[in-house]
């Protein structure tokens, strides 16, 4: 019998590998790949894929890789460099062969030997890549090459085929032909004796792929006992601001083990293995009831006892902010990694995964009725249940009931108010407990009135534009969390200077805005206050006239979105928030408001709202505004509305406040 | 506090993805040993009051450099530091770097924590890597870094390394100061019978040597203050302003940096011995190329652009190659090579065509002005070329020349360089030092800095202005010399949607309402024709009423403004300011207004002229234009610290200027 070691082995493998491929022989280009100068299906690109191709045989145990690419401009000649990364001791890369075809047809082929250098190498594992460089090439050069990764005949292979490329592909065929057992016609566990079993004791007995492919595409069986996918006219990865997890919206194919047939058997088994783990970890055993006991009070309501508990945990050492023990540390303070929640409370000290779990136990040990629920990191990737895969799911969030209300927690999230979950848990689908067992469930979007930025300001203005005063930036929600955590890392004065170069990139040029202290930096549920200091100059003065800045902050702040007119992908904000800014001018004695920025209110109805302000009294104005993002996540075919509310954003924010030497005109001007 | 080891062509590649010092060398052990005495009495070393805010200190730093009668070196390196706050962590990660001939012979680790606890590194706690950088320039170099156990603050981590020097190379450069403050270091120099050397000192007064055994040399140092650049803009490279010392031995030392200089010339000239010998295919090459060539120009044009077009930059380093070229038959027969192949196959094709020219040992980007002539050392991460003009060739297209001590006449020229033509050199290159490699001739050098129109950006708008506030019109952008260039770079390295992007987050800076409808580059491939670029745009929302007014920015696009945020504040400045590299911009702008609208004030001209700048603009209105012009002359690359406050002068002149608002009124 096949162990899982093999099959862990694989995966690492191919996961590091990936790509590749091939038995396909060197093709004679075509007069109109020698010629081609641009390709009409993607225009402007510096190189396209004429061809991909790689096929993985694991009854021959090899894995071939041929390409073959046409330079299209002086950038696509870094596809002429090719590293293959592997793992040493599980294959071996062989039969590199690659060469140059001009454009007038001529062939100059590769005649040094591919390096092997060492990438990285820690303890047993080592990881290195064979690098070696086409010969010759121009733009308007095809290249091709091709190599073999050969691997011994205890190695099952998962190919990842990454279908969508930085580059257009004009054909690319994937094949795979596992072990006769995991042939589309194959019967498992039987005919070979090879099979697998997983660190459970489980017997594999399926070969399953999960695709995202282009419509119309995909994973075909033959009879021959292989797996392929032919593809034509792929385009290239998508680069644009303000992305979802890319790598969860490309076009690929994994191949990997399971138990399992359906997604449904394998989510309800698998989560049943890990419902029962996460019991064993957080059992609320004596040594946690007595620390429960120590801390919560026999009348506290079901609530005190949880804010109690919370703050117990949140005060223990996160070593995902401060620094994880490493095994021989452990080993010489006589200490062993958390096998229970217990260890992480004797310890005091634990993952932020160990503090979840933890404080699960303490809920528990507290007679309150408390679930875990595994949920995807939203900023790394998007839940998806048809994939087979634990692993996609990176976060234990505690799920609270009581008496029918339920809340979230993310204890193992240092310095995040109880009841607050980090936006990256928020909207993040995943696995849960609950009263009625295992579902599949989904963390519930942040509000934006709870993510918060008030910034107000009080500053005295001379007559040529030196302004002196202060600003208190008021933090609340995400971006309280975000400086508290920073706090974690860094000592005061490293975090003044982090504060004071996101300020430098926001206030107006000529203008120098320092922090003085922070209030609350230490204090979870309280506003994140920021005193600022603010001299310098600001606008411009003519013989007549003084003219600010509109808006202070709105100066030099990028605008998302202001410059990309076409949009492929959807645009996630990860959060909603509003941003509020109120500015109090105090005027020189000799002039007056002659003109101010115009008041407005512009909307994205259901998405966004700008709303500005102003009000000028004797001696002094004062310009208030506020952004508010209410939504996430926008499709592609709402970025034209997304774009003209933040263009219309942008301009008001180009306004100016002017100020004149003469009595102000009687107008109306200042509103 | 650290050594330096320099590579050729290195100039683009970094280890593991951190900067951090590097102490030397192999592997720890599975038995728990005790720290050793001079770890334990480092960690007895006080904190002083005057590291201020410092994440660390270093308390002990010591190199033994054990030399053989081969000339073949060992080095110790005993290194302890203590972690102050949590971000001081990333100056306890020691490293080792070591290769095929830089065996690693050992390399432990202990930390002390503040209560006294003490944790020796194990196996487990180190890693390999190869060295990284670019995809087309890579090495055979390996890092093993360490993650010390309990690296808290408050707690020494001590590390002793050893390994072998490469035998190649027999000078070291040891890096005396670091970002936070060593309290204690030292270097000991053991010579075999009758070895000699050498020393050089670098931003640091000499330090005599105490003769601690018999040809055991040992230079000590306390309390060196750190060089803090971290919150400081526009200052030359850390490495150029660290305080080093170079000791060399062997052959290569010689007394005197003049003798030193040409040592290391000869030494790097027969490293390269035969290595551009001209190959027949290469001299037919060359000669086809230089055929009917009416001038020296021509030719040095043809050869150089052959250079650029189609030798493509890669390479993968090993060993000795991090100095060696290869061979310029080879090098010309794959199409690929680093700096040092690129100036080999140069130097090979103008020899063949009867022109004579050199190696140029050079610093650059992160090392520019690592090379003090007063003190020779190796420190270098770059090749290009020095090319011998006869005497009494004055065409003015060679820009880049600079009189060699033996009279000789060389014009500068980087082959790595595939945008800028021959006779310019980018600004990295204007005003640093080089060490020329020429038999006994050879020489520290120092590299031109050329004059403004080496470098000029004419850009010309035509607008129109509604009484909305929308704008619209067309931009022509002219670039010569370097700053056609930089374009050409650009241009080479991005796609169309790059392109696009990066027109398009230019503009919206200044036209936040843009609509983008389209640009032309007209670029002829050819290195010494101008660049050109069409913009046509409109802007939704470009002036705003306040009031009766309608107020109007007349310097449209585009920015000459280098603010530098440490400067801007008045901040005291001790080192050189950067202010990019000479040249000259223009800009023109002539804006239509609405109907019904006439200028009711206008900004002030700017005149303002300092030694290494000018800046002059001007509004003005006739009949229904708005006019704006300006002109940015900059004549340095770099500027002592004392023109600091004429620097902020100039930067808050260009600020006013860009601000500045036309004012329209309704007639």
């Amino acid at each position: 019998m096949r162990n899982l070691s093999w099959l862990l082995r694989a995966a690492l493998f191919l996961a590091l590998v990936s790509p590749v491929v091939v038995r396909a022989q060197f093709q004679q280009p075509t007069d109109d790949e020698l010629k081609m100068t641009a390709d009409p299906k993607a225009p402007g690109a510096a190189a396209v894929y004429l061809n991909i191709s790689e096929i993985a045989n694991d009854p021959m145990h090899y894995q071939s890789y041929y390409y073959r690419i046409k330079v299209l401009g002086e950038k696509g000649k870094e596809l002429a460099t090719v590293e293959v990364p592997y793992m040493k001791g599980n294959g071996k890369v062989t039969d590199v062969k690659a060469r140059t075809i001009h454009a007038d047809g001529s062939i100059i082929s590769l005649n040094v030997k591919p390096e092997d250098l060492l990438s990285e190498k820690n303890g047993e594992k080592q990881f290195g890549r064979v690098v070696f460089t086409l010969p010759s090439v121009e733009v308007g050069s095809i290249l091709e090459y091709t190599y073999t990764l050969r691997y011994d005949d205890n190695e099952f292979s998962s190919p990842q085929w990454e279908i969508q490329r930085p580059y257009f592909i004009h054909s690319g065929h994937f094949q795979f032909t596992p072990f006769k057992a995991f042939m589309p016609t194959g019967t498992p566990n039987t005919d070979t004796g090879i099979f697998l079993v997983d660190s459970r004791g489980r017997t594999i007995n399926s070969l399953v792929w999960w695709p995202r492919l282009p419509a119309g595409v995909t994973v075909k069986t033959s009879v021959n006992g292989s797996y392929t996918v032919d593809v034509t006219d792929v385009p290239a990865i998508p680069d644009e601001e303000w992305m979802p997890p890319i790598e969860s919206f490309l076009y690929k194919v994994r191949f990997y083990y399971v138990p399992a047939t359906t997604p449904n058997d394998f989510w309800i088994s698998e989560s049943k293995y890990w419902s029962k783990e996460v019991d064993k970890f957080a059992e609320p055993s004596k040594a946690i009831k007595e620390a429960v006991d120590g801390l919560v009070a026999p009348g506290d309501s079901d609530l005190a006892k949880a804010q109690k508990l919370y703050v117990a945990v949140q005060a223990l050492d996160n070593t995902d902010y401060t620094r994880k023990k490493s095994q021989s540390e452990l080993k010489q303070l006589k200490l062993k990694e958390a096998k229970h929640a217990e260890d992480t409370w004797a310890q005091k000290s634990g993952s932020s995964e160990d503090i979840a779990m933890l404080y699960l136990a303490m809920l528990r040990a507290a007679g309150l009725t408390a679930y875990a629920d595994k949920v995807v990191d939203r900023d790394r990737g998007v839940f998806d249940p048809s994939y087979m895969d634990l692993d996609q799911l990176d976060t234990t969030l505690v799920l609270l009931d009581t008496g029918g209300h339920e809340m979230v927690l993310d204890p193992g999230e240092k310095m995040c108010p109880f009841e607050t979950v980090s936006w990256r848990h928020s909207d993040a689908r995943g696995i849960g407990e609950g009263a009625k067992g295992i579902s599949i469930t989904a963390t519930p979007m942040q509000i934006y009135k709870d993510n918060t930025i008030n910034r107000i300001g009080d500053l005295t203005v001379d007559a040529h534009g030196g302004i002196t005063g202060s600003f208190n930036i008021v933090m609340t929600g995400q971006t309280a969390l975000r400086w508290r955590q920073e706090a974690l890392r860094s000592d005061d004065a490293e975090l003044k200077k982090q504060f004071d170069r996101e300020l430098e990139a926001i206030v107006p040029d000529g203008v120098e805005a320092h922090i003085d202290h922070f209030l609350g930096i230490d204090h979870p549920d309280d506003n994140l206050i920021a005193m600022v200091r603010v001299t310098g100059t600001l606008g411009t003065a003519t013989a007549k006239r003084l003219m600010l800045p509109g808006y202070f902050f709105e100066t030099r702040e990028h605008q998302p979105f202001v410059n990309e007119e076409k949009r492929l992908e959807p645009v996630d904000m990860r959060y909603g928030n509003r941003v509020t800014d109120q500015v109090t001018y105090h005027l020189p004695p000799e002039m007056t408001v002659e003109g101010a920025p115009q008041d407005a209110n512009l909307a994205w109805p259901q998405h966004a709202v700008f709303v500005a302000k102003s009000k000028t009294e004797p001696g002094q104005i004062t310009i208030a505004n506020s952004l508010a993002v209410a939504f996430t996540e926008a499709k592609p075919e709402d970025y034209q509305d997304l774009r003209g509310f933040y263009q219309k954003v942008a301009a008001a924010a180009q306004q100016e406040l002017v100020l004149s030497a003469a009595p102000a005109a009687a107008s109306g001007a200042a509103n | 506090m650290r050594m330096f080891r320099a590579r050729i062509c290195w100039f683009a590649a970094a280890c593991c993805g951190a900067a951090l010092f590097y102490s030397n060398s192999a592997s720890a052990r599975d038995k728990a040993e005790p720290a050793p005495d001079w770890a334990v009495n480092a960690a007895k070393t006080p904190t002083p009051g005057n590291v201020g805010d410092a994440s660390a200190v270093v308390l002990f730093d010591e190199y033994l450099i054990t030399v053989d009668e081969q000339n073949h070196a060992v080095e110790r390196e005993r290194f302890a530091v203590r972690i102050l706050e949590p971000q001081g962590r990333k100056y306890a990660k020691c490293i080792m770097e070591y290769d095929n001939d830089e065996k690693l012979n050992s390399f432990r680790a202990w930390t002390i924590t503040a209560d006294g606890k003490q944790f020796q590194a194990k196996d487990t706690d180190f890693k390999d890597f190869g060295a990284g950088g670019d995809a087309d320039l890579q090495d055979t170099e390996r890092f093993r870094v360490l993650d010390p156990p309990g690296n808290d603050p408050g707690a020494v981590v001590a590390c002793e390394t050893e390994g072998h020097l490469r035998p190649y190379m027999n000078s070291e450069d040891w890096q005396i100061q670091a970002p936070i403050r060593v309290l204690d270091e030292a270097l000991q120099l053991n010579l075999p019978p009758g070895g000699h050397y050498s020393e050089s000192w670098s931003k640091f007064p000499p330090v005599k040597p105490v003769e601690v055994g018999s040809n055991q040399l040992r230079w000590e140092i306390k309390d060196m203050p750190a060089l803090d650049l971290e919150n400081l803009h526009a200052v030359p490279p850390w490495e150029a302003l660290a305080a080093r010392m170079t000791v060399m031995w062997g052959e290569t030392a010689v007394k005197g940096a003049e003798s030193q200089w040409r040592a290391f010339g000869e030494w790097e000239d027969q490293l390269e011995q035969h290595r551009p010998d001209p190959t027949p295919q290469i001299s037919t090459e060359a000669q086809e190329l230089v055929a009917g060539a009416p001038d020296l120009y021509t030719k040095l044009s043809r050869i150089t652009s052959y250079i650029q077009k189609n030798i493509r930059y890669f390479v993968i380093e090993k060993g000795i190659g991090g100095w060696q070229a290869h061979y310029a038959g080879d090098i010309y027969r794959n199409r690929y090579g680093d700096c040092k192949d690129k100036t080999t196959l140069l130097i090979s094709m103008l020899q063949a065509v009867g022109i004579r020219a050199h190696y140029l040992v050079v610093a650059v980007a992160d090392l520019r002005g690592a090379i003090d002539p007063t003190a020779p050392s190796l420190i270098a991460n770059h090749m290009i070329t020095a090319i011998e003009l006869p005497d009494g060739e004055n065409d003015p297209r060679l820009m880049a020349r600079v009189k060699a001590a033996n009279g000789k006449t060389l014009l500068i020229f980087d082959p790595t360089d595939e945008e800028t033509p021959v006779g310019l050199i980018r600004g990295d290159l204007q005003g640093a030092y080089g060490n020329f490699v020429d038999g006994a001739d050879s020489q520290v050098l120092l590299m031109p800095v050329l004059p403004p129109d080496s470098a000029e950006t004419s850009r010309k708008g035509t607008f129109a202005l509604a009484a909305d506030g929308s704008l619209a019109g067309d931009v022509t952008d002219e670039f010569t010399g370097v700053n056609a260039a930089r374009e050409r770079g650009f241009l080479k390295e991005s796609d169309s949607k790059e392109v696009h992007d990066r027109l398009e987050e230019g503009l919206t800076s200044d036209l936040p309402g843009l609509n983008f409808k389209g640009y032309e580059f007209h670029e002829t491939g050819e290195l010494d024709k101008p660049v050109t670029l069409d913009l046509h745009v409109s802007d939704t929302g470009y002036a705003h009423a306040a009031g009766p007014l309608l107020l109007v920015r007349p310097r449209v696009m585009g920015s000459n403004a280098h603010p530098v945020p440490d400067l801007m504040e008045s901040k005291k400045r001790a080192y050189d300011i950067e202010i990019g590299h000479p040249g000259c911009w223009r800009d023109s702008f002539d804006i239509t207004l609405p109907a019904g609208y006439v200028v009711d004030e206008t900004p002030d001209p700017i005149d303002l002229d300092v030694d290494f700048a000018s800046y002059h603009s001007s509004v003005t209105a006739k009949d229904n234009v708005l006019h704006y012009e300006r002109e940015y002359v900059v004549r340095q690359v770099e500027i002592q610290p004392d023109k600091a406050a004429e620097f902020r002068k100039l930067e808050s002149a260009i600020l006013f200027d860009e601000k500045g608002t036309a004012v329209l009124k309704k007639q």
